[in-house]
């Protein structure tokens, strides 16, 4: 076991054989310098730390699972070639969210073209499931569809996901006064289309 | 990054934010996010595999270039000492005796001169 990965799990008190984890700056710092040393178990600790995250990130700005996870793959392979680029004093966190975004927009263009050339529809994703169950949700699942990747993005990480408005424009390299703009229009295009479900139902 | 917002007040709305949480819901299975660390890495393996086998160590590189640059000064003496010796035909075909098979041909059988010139010129 490499030393950084020692460190965190000696002051977590984590048995033998149990993940590790970077809970605090500190530890990440660490795991963060022992990866650009070329430790690869450190890289997988910051992999396990940041994932959820991530995935939260690209969700947020692609249509379906299936694409959040690709740019997840994508974002992490980016981030461990670049690695030597990033200065160990920054937020890992935020320069991480950054590349997730970055992938994920590349990756919404792509389909945006791909689906032009082949399918009209988007993919049907299992894990969207219950959200299909519903009509309601059915409906709204189309509306974030058809706004602007950006703005389903801001609202997705607003309101779900609980970013603040500065942590989003650092994530999607925006003003915060444009995230909070997007904000307000994503939301007042969806509350129109809960409305006429409602009126509907 | 900041500028202000002059926009209208923003206002959650409970309802909208819990059908979003549901579409928008994580997998909540531990072994999901286990099986992605692993496909991760195992993209990153195969990237450096890939990166590697284009990588030539830094010692071959030199060696490679010595080799090279020696090939050049090789290749390059011997297109110039080719070049002279075309040249140098060149300026013996436009300079020396307009032929000398008459003279060989007579000194090698037992014709005459004439017999030989007669012999080069018919072609037999």
């Amino acid at each position: 076991m490499t030393a950084p990965a020692r460190a965190v799990r000696s002051r977590s008190l984590l048995p033998a054989g149990a993940r590790v984890v970077a809970e605090r700056p500190a530890d990440e710092r660490a795991l963060v310098l022992a990866a650009q040393r070329g430790e690869r178990e450190a890289f997988s600790a910051l992999v396990r730390t940041h994932e959820r995250r991530a995935y939260a990130v690209a969700r947020a700005i692609v249509v379906n699972h299936e694409d959040a996870e690709d740019a997840v793959q994508e974002a992490f392979l980016h981030a461990y070639r670049a690695l030597h680029r990033f200065l160990p004093d920054q937020a890992f966190g935020a320069w991480l969210h950054r590349i997730v975004a970055n992938a994920a927009l590349d990756i919404t263009r792509r389909r945006k073209v791909r689906d032009a050339d082949e399918l009209p529809e988007t993919v049907a994703s299992p894990f969207r499931d219950p959200a299909e169950s519903s009509e309601l949700r059915r409906r709204l699942q189309e509306a974030l569809e058809t706004l602007p990747a950006r703005q389903r993005a801001v609202i997705v990480l607003h309101d779900v996901e609980g970013f603040k408005h500065a942590e989003i424009g650092v994530t999607l390299g925006i003003p915060e006064g444009t995230a909070r703009s997007d904000l307000h229009y994503a939301r007042s295009q969806l509350r129109e289309v809960l409305g006429s479900v409602r009126s509907e139902l | 990054m900041t500028t202000e917002y002059r926009g209208p007040e923003l206002v959650r709305d409970d309802d909208l934010t819990r059908e979003l949480r549901a579409i928008y819901a994580a997998p909540s299975d531990a072994s999901w996010w286990a099986a992605l660390e692993q496909r991760i890495t195992a993209r990153i393996d195969a990237a450096v595999i890939a990166d590697e086998w284009w990588t030539v160590p830094e010692r071959w590189m030199r060696v490679g270039l010595i080799a090279a640059g020696f090939a050049v000064i090789v290749a390059g003496a011997m297109i110039v000492r080719s070049q002279q010796r075309v040249t140098s035909m060149a300026y013996q075909t436009v300079v020396g005796p307009a032929s000398t098979d008459v003279p060989e041909v007579a000194v090698s059988g037992t014709m005459t001169e004439q017999q030989a010139r007669l012999r080069v010129l018919t072609g037999r």
